[in-house]
């Protein structure tokens, strides 16, 4: 018995070694590096995909083969007579569909990288700084190697004074009524926006009181801008207004609503009238919706840029409000009414993020009731179509080979669209990696004027050389508000910090730049100097070296006591690395939660 | 009998086995090597030649399936029917030791060549091939694939239990290769005509799979409860045929005792 025993021992001994084995195999097996880029060999420019599932905007094809020549699609078919000596990707296991196209998006940063790198090769941007939306405009008619999206953008939008759309501190020309409309709209034809977007909000939706354009002046706009030869799409967040804006012959609208379900009779009407409607569900169910929150987990952490994670981890002031499921009803009932549906995230709003949202909202639409082949549709030809883009949408002759190629067949399940093996722009292969598209290599950047005083605010909100402007956590979905004013030669900063961020911030930010953002180097100088008085709370200085930090910028903190007092903090004092690399300067209020108050002046960097 | 002593049973008796299969190269090296064979060959050599992986991908579920079923199958019913003509089963049968021991040992012993099989093809896969799955696919697929064992050793233990001796070899290796590649295990399923892919649909190995090749998102889309369903179903029923086997064997040596 005893060497029975002795047995049993070793067995189970040995049976716990092989269990130990056997899961340590499993756990150091190589999973998806997502910095590798694209997988070795994939060709580009001209080339073929073939034998693939294909997805050509409107409906799957199987065993197609690609052909790409020169960043365009020659031939897209089955059993191509290729030439011999083509390079070739075997697309089998694969579904291959058009770039995609997020409907509505708002730009900045590094939006339109990251909207690339995960397959969204168009964005039709619902607002953004005009100046920046001039600035990509003429990328999306190269045929080239790029790193960004494809933009197409309203511009800035139609508003009322301090209405929906002018809290993001990009400039906005408000409206105050319909007789201004048509000089309004030439002025957006000016600066070369490709349609008309119109806020149409009182707030009330979200318990709020806004300021809104009234119905007439929407209407004016509508009508200006289709005189203008644009079409005009409305922001709405009730049936009420969504109707009326139908009624004033808008061709889109950028939202669904939640606060009421459509009626069968009014959602034929909607189709009636010809309208589409960009849903927006990404912005409408909570982002911690189950759809939502497993694309965040089957993502590798590692292929998101520091804005996607801060947008992808915010959350709304307040959380969403119930409706979530009114939303999802209305795209049923207007998808059966026939209604035209345009795939759009509105990111990178909280809980979104640039690209990645795509992929959660074409989950959204299936759970909605589209079908595979219809939500996909969506997100490219319908998109197109909708928005009046030509070229884009749809694997057919001639067309730009923006293409994303996805593991396993999307005609069974549109949810895998996020698992992709390759993405071409332009015929171009799109490198996955973050930062690694374009960062900005120090020769680029400027070196800074000899002055060494940035602004005495003598003369106003001017800065000796580049720029003040307002920053709060806005950015990143919190709440906090800062104005900023010239009064007495000094600049007063006051505002709230208002509670649901983790860092929340609200202040002002001197960028040196010619550009936003863009970096200057200051290697020689020693420390920034200024004046303060304030409140008597800490306040912080943050030292932005690139447009995208990653993490929370290094920081020094200090005290604006009640009487003026110079300050001096010397750039090594910042924890970074290169603090002689200064994209922005931000004087801002952090916790705790409330009221602030604080002056700055004679801003030096030495 | 204290479940102490009964742990320690079950335990012994599947060490015994396993020991015993271990020191039978004629059916250790085959089970082992061939899903490690076929997969260099279908996985490694000609399924990268692409780009693409895909093919090595797709091949590892498959091959995965392939490796857990020669186990269960030669396990039980070539070994079975082995046993059983050599009187070995007869002598175990006079032991106190219970039934359940035996059915568990074999099933063990199943299962640890399975593990080593998967654990095996997995290595080839990752390190040979390229092949880069996410962690929970990794284990979801090891798991799914070991979780084929019940069913497959259900169809041992019914061919085992009608196959006499040495025409149980004979037997399982014309259920084993035909099922296998009729069920898509060497080549994917979607390269054959309609009519064998039809023929699939009736296979366990098709529908097990059919689930693994779901973990990779590589499956013929058809529902989960469909595949779990046919599995449940046809374990049942080979059990059933084991049974049946069983009581016949019975009846036979009793009357051939008289």
């Amino acid at each position: 018995m005893k060497s029975a025993r002795h047995l049993v021992g070793r067995s189970l001994t040995w049976l716990a070694i092989g269990v130990v084995v056997f899961t340590g195999v499993l756990a150091t097996l190589p999973v998806p590096q997502a910095a590798d880029g694209p997988a070795r060999g994939v060709p580009e420019e001209t080339f073929a995909i073939v034998d693939v599932t294909a997805f050509d905007g409107e409906a799957f094809r199987q065993g197609w083969d690609v052909w790409v020549e020169d960043g365009r699609i020659r031939h897209a078919g089955q059993k191509l007579d290729l030439p011999e000596d083509l390079p070739r990707l075997d697309g089998r296991g694969h579904t291959l569909i058009p770039g995609l196209i997020d409907g509505h998006v708002h730009s900045f940063l590094s939006t339109l990288r990251d909207a690339l790198r995960f397959g969204v090769t168009t964005v039709l941007d619902q607002s953004t700084d005009p100046a920046f939306a001039a600035a990509q405009r003429p990328a999306r008619e190269e045929v080239a190697r790029g790193t960004e999206a494809d933009l197409f953008s309203a511009g800035m939008t139609a508003t009322a004074p301090e209405g929906h759309g002018t809290q993001y501190g990009i400039p906005v020309e408000t409206l105050t009524g319909p007789d201004e409309a048509t000089e309004w709209v030439r002025a957006r034809k000016t600066e070369g926006s490709d349609w008309i977007k119109i806020i149409y909000e009182d707030g009330s939706a979200f318990d709020m009181e806004i300021p809104s354009l009234d119905g007439e002046t929407v209407a004016a706009v509508i009508a200006a801008a289709h005189a203008e030869g644009l079409a005009a799409v409305v922001h709405v967040s009730t049936l009420e207004t969504a109707l009326e804006a139908m009624a004033f012959g808008a061709d889109g609208l950028v939202h669904v609503w939640r606060d009421e379900v459509v009626s069968e009779a009014d959602a034929r009407r909607f189709r009636e009238a010809g309208i589409f409607v960009v849903p927006t569900l990404s912005v409408m169910v909570s982002a911690d919706d189950s759809a939502l929150a497993a694309l965040v987990r089957e993502t590798d952490e590692t292929m998101l840029s520091p804005i996607q994670r801060q947008t992808l981890d915010g959350r709304f002031p307040g959380g969403l409000a119930e409706g979530g499921d009114v939303a999802m009803e209305n795209v049923r009932r207007l998808r059966a009414a026939g209604v035209r549906l345009v795939a759009g995230t509105d990111s990178p709003n909280p809980g979104t993020g640039a690209g990645i949202s795509m992929h959660g909202e074409l989950r959204l639409l299936a759970r909605a009731g589209m079908g595979n082949a219809e939500a996909l549709a969506a997100a490219t030809s319908v998109a197109a179509d909708a928005f009046g883009i030509a070229g884009r949408g749809r694997i057919a002759e001639g067309r730009l080979a923006d293409l994303v190629l996805v593991r396993g067949d999307l005609e069974r399940d549109v949810s895998r669209s996020h698992d992709i093996v390759a993405i071409w722009k332009d015929g171009y292969l799109v490198d996955r990696a973050v930062g690694s598209a374009g960062a900005g290599p120090l020769a680029e950047i400027a070196p800074a004027p000899a002055e060494t005083l940035v602004a005495d605010f003598e003369d106003g909100f001017e800065a000796r050389f580049g720029a003040w402007d307002v920053t709060t956590d806005q950015l990143t979905g919190g709440a906090s508000s800062a104005n900023a004013a010239v009064r007495d030669g000094a600049l007063v900063v006051t505002g709230e910090i208002a509670p649901g961020l983790a860092f929340p911030w609200a202040g002002v930010i001197w960028m040196p730049g010619a550009q936003p953002m863009q970096p200057v180097d200051f290697s020689g100088r020693e420390a920034i100097r200024f004046r303060t008085r304030g409140d008597g709370r800490q306040y912080s200085v943050m030292l932005i070296s690139t447009a995208e930090p990653a993490g929370p910028p290094p920081a020094v903190t200090f005290i604006a006591p009640e009487e003026w007092t110079w300050l001096e903090i010397r750039l090594e004092d910042f924890p970074t690395a290169t603090p002689e690399i200064i994209a922005g300067l931000a004087f801002v209020a952090e916790e705790p939660v409330g009221a602030y108050t604080f002056e700055v002046d004679e801003v030096e960097v030495r | 009998m204290t479940p102490g002593r009964r742990f320690r049973i079950y335990l012994l008796e599947a060490r015994f086995q396993f020991v015993e299969v271990l020191r039978e190269p004629m059916f250790a090296i085959p089970t082992l090597a061939f899903p490690l064979i076929f997969y260099l060959f279908f996985g490694v050599i000609m399924g990268t030649r692409g780009v693409s992986l895909a093919v090595p991908t797709y091949v590892l579920a498959t091959y995965g399936v392939f490796g857990v079923l020669g186990p269960a199958l030669f396990g039980f019913g070539a070994g079975l029917a082995n046993e059983r003509d050599t009187g070995v089963l007869l002598l175990k049968q006079t032991t106190p030791m219970p039934a359940g021991a035996y059915l568990f040992a074999k099933v063990m012993a199943a299962l640890i060549f399975g593990a080593v099989v998967v654990a095996a093809l997995f290595l080839m896969a990752a390190h040979a091939a390229g092949v880069a799955l996410y962690r929970w696919q990794w284990f979801a697929l090891a798991g799914v694939l070991l979780a084929g064992v019940i069913p497959f050793c259900a169809l041992g233990l019914a061919i085992g239990a009608w196959a006499r001796g040495r025409s149980a070899v004979a037997v399982v290796n014309l259920v084993f290769l035909p099922m296998a590649m009729l069920s898509g295990l060497w080549l994917p399923i979607y390269m054959f005509p309609d009519v064998m892919q039809d023929i699939a649909l009736a296979l366990p190995a098709y529908h097990h799979a059919q689930l693994a090749l779901k973990v990779i998102a590589m499956d013929a889309g058809q529902p989960v409860p469909t595949h779990l369903a046919v599995l449940v179903a046809e374990t049942l029923a080979f059990l059933a045929v084991a049974a049946l086997g069983f009581r016949r064997a019975d009846s036979f040596s009793m009357r051939r005792s008289r």
